[in-house]
């Protein structure tokens, strides 16, 4: 292209050639792009109006009925609950853990890299299988968890309130309580994830600059907490903004721990009933299909407002 | 030195609650049902020889059985010879408890298949993922064409859609076609990665032209550079883009658990597992443990061997 001149014909239809290929390149990604991923949200959008069901050859036009239904009945309530929960303990903390685990391994040299591997196991392990692997854990009475925590009856550490009352009574059942389900279900959510955020804030790491640390301290900077607060904190701002979407995003689709500890119903109560599940639930098993497509369109207003956020974040090159 | 004593005294304790669900379902493939209950044995349990129940149930002898031994055992009463066999069975159906537990994983549910479906699955995935991003990532990195920006932003436009969250929708598409319960339809969902297209754009942008412009003059074709001269240049990032599409698939749950009701030829190993799960009478615990162990084991030894490329591939979407 560079060598050719512009203007002989020749040139022109080889031009035309490449325009011809590169369509015939794109063509099959750009058709099952639109097919794969743009229909089925306009299929989405259409559906969440009707109340279509598989197997119907026909269907209504409900107008808004389906989004009045999500935003009054109480079970909807607790799916916007549930999933809010876990988004907003799972996302700080997995971060949070992400961040301190780079920070300690990061300072160590060489030796650090054992965690890092350890760590970042559970990023690699099918969580199905995990999930499995936890719920013999927290089992009531065999479960390493409530063994564990027996041990402690009868030494010093009975002066805490929550062992105290399990030594007395019985320890927690767990999946099976409403009031710590959503718990664990968080705790298995950072469990798995803040390897990833760990791994991710390592790379942030090696990026800032020896230089910094040095004028930092030249300025009076003398503890970690200021070093960290007026260099790391601020250069890691970048590694932040996509951790903290990456992680939003991926717990905004909890699915199988939920479906594998109860695969009926949504946990004790429906206190686990998060929207991925809601999804699988009335779309899939009951054929609900209109609501089905009313929670997948909220589900993608959410997920993509926090990506069309984070976009900006980058574009503004935020360094807070 | 003591600050640093702190630091691995915290990060031991993290690594202790990582490892433990991957410690117990190890240790519970080991152990015989009895240990697994009672909560002894250690690690590896003792391995004693146990009896598998089912096994000599299924050789209770009847009549017949009992009419055939009667010539070797010429001077006995009927129930005397009955008794005779069922102790030849116990004796028979012996074994250690991690035999009893591996053996019962591949027996009671065809785990192979599962394995098989899934590297089929996972395999087929990465393939089209691949032929289809290449040609149009190198188009819309290396050719001049109207309408390049459009595409190019419609795929950062896709990039915005996570799979799973329109799952109801391409279940509904797919069932309209008569594809639910095919191999189909554990693949074509994932079938484009406009992930995928964006990564490898971006690295086709770092090839210099002049690579691409002498292909041309020994008169290759662009398809021909597609795959003759871009794929060789891009074998790194594809190896991290293969880790990461691998790694996902093989784990994932969710889709195949949407699309897959019933036929058990086409289940994947995470869709196995909870299967013999639903199955399992409780007593279960040592072969699920055992299915669980095989299922994560190839993507863990995988990574403990090529750790820094998994954590590169895994980490990929973090690039930018």
């Amino acid at each position: 292209m560079a060598i050719a001149e512009p203007h002989t014909p020749v040139i022109v239809s080889a031009e035309t050639a490449q325009r011809r290929t590169a369509w015939w390149l794109t063509a099959p990604a750009l058709g099952l792009m639109v097919l794969i991923l743009l229909v089925p949200v306009v299929i989405a959008g259409l559906l969440s109006f009707t109340d279509y069901s598989l197997g119907n050859d026909t269907f209504n036009w409900v107008g808004a009925k389906n989004y009045d239904r999500l935003f009054s009945r109480s079970t909807y309530e607790k799916m916007f609950v549930a999933t809010f929960i876990y988004v907003v303990t799972v996302v700080p903390v997995s971060v949070g853990l992400g961040l301190g685990a780079a920070l300690l391994i990061n300072s160590m040299g060489r030796i650090g890299d054992i965690y890092k591997t350890i760590y970042f196991l559970p990023v690699m392990a099918t969580l199905l299988a995990m999930a499995i692997a936890w719920e013999f854990m927290l089992h009531p009475s065999i479960g390493m968890v409530n063994r564990t925590l027996e041990m402690s009856c009868g030494t010093i550490l009975e002066i805490i309130p929550f062992l105290k009352n399990g030594c007395a009574d019985r320890f927690p059942l767990w999946l099976g309580d409403k009031d710590y389900a959503i718990w664990v279900i968080c705790f298995i959510g950072v469990w798995q994830g803040f390897g990833f955020n760990m791994v991710l804030y390592l790379a942030g790491l090696t990026g800032v600059h020896r230089e910094l640390y040095h004028a930092a301290e030249m300025d009076g900077a003398k503890s970690g907490w200021e070093r960290f607060r007026l260099v790391t904190w601020p250069a890691l701002g970048p590694t932040t903004v996509f951790v903290v979407t990456i992680s939003c995003i991926r717990a905004f689709q909890v699915f199988d721990t939920i479906e594998a500890f109860w695969p009926q119903g949504g946990g004790p109560n429906k206190s686990t009933y998060v929207m991925m599940f809601a999804i699988f639930e009335k779309g899939v098993q009951q054929n609900l299909i209109g609501i089905g497509s009313a929670i997948t369109v909220l589900f993608l207003i959410f997920v993509m407002f926090l990506t069309l956020i984070q976009r900006w974040l980058v574009e503004r090159k935020v360094h807070y | 030195m003591t600050r640093d004593l702190w630091k691995h005294l915290i990060l031991i304790l993290g690594a202790l609650v990582v490892i433990a669900p991957f410690y117990m379902m190890v240790s519970y493939s080991f152990k015989s049902p009895g240990e697994i209950d009672r909560g002894e044995g250690g690690f590896f349990g003792r391995q004693e020889m146990m009896v598998d129940e089912r096994c000599v149930k299924l050789r209770d002898p009847d009549r017949e059985d009992v009419a055939a031994a009667a010539p070797r055992f010429p001077t006995q009463t009927d129930s005397q010879i009955r008794d005779a066999l069922v102790a030849e069975a116990v004796a028979d159906c012996q074994m250690r408890p991690i035999v009893f537990n591996y053996s019962k994983a591949f027996t009671e549910a065809p785990l192979l298949r599962y394995l098989l479906n899934g590297v089929i699955v996972t395999a087929s995935i990465f393939l089209i993922q691949i032929v289809v991003a290449l040609p149009a990532a190198y188009a819309l990195a290396k050719l001049r064409f109207l309408g390049r920006e459009a595409v190019f932003s419609l795929v950062l436009f896709c990039l915005l859609i996570p799979v799973h969250a329109i799952a109801l929708p391409l279940y509904i598409m797919l069932a309209k076609v008569g594809l639910t319960n095919t191999y189909a339809a554990l693949v074509v969902p994932w079938t484009i990665s406009v992930f995928g297209i964006f990564l490898m754009r971006q690295f086709f942008m770092t090839v210099p032209d002049d690579l691409i412009d002498a292909a041309r003059m020994d008169g290759m074709g662009e398809f021909a550079i597609v795959w003759r001269v871009m794929l060789p240049t891009a074998i790194p990032a594809l190896l991290a883009f293969a880790i990461f599409s691998v790694v996902a698939h093989w784990n994932d749950y969710f889709w195949p658990r949407i699309v897959v009701t019933g036929n058990r030829d086409l289940f994947t190993p995470p869709l196995g597992l909870r299967a013999f799960k639903g199955d399992g009478d409780g007593s279960f615990f040592g072969p699920m443990m055992a299915t669980a162990t095989v299922i994560v084991t190839p993507l863990i030894v995988a990574f403990l061997v090529a750790q820094r490329r998994f954590i590169e591939g895994i980490t990929l979407s973090g690039m930018k």
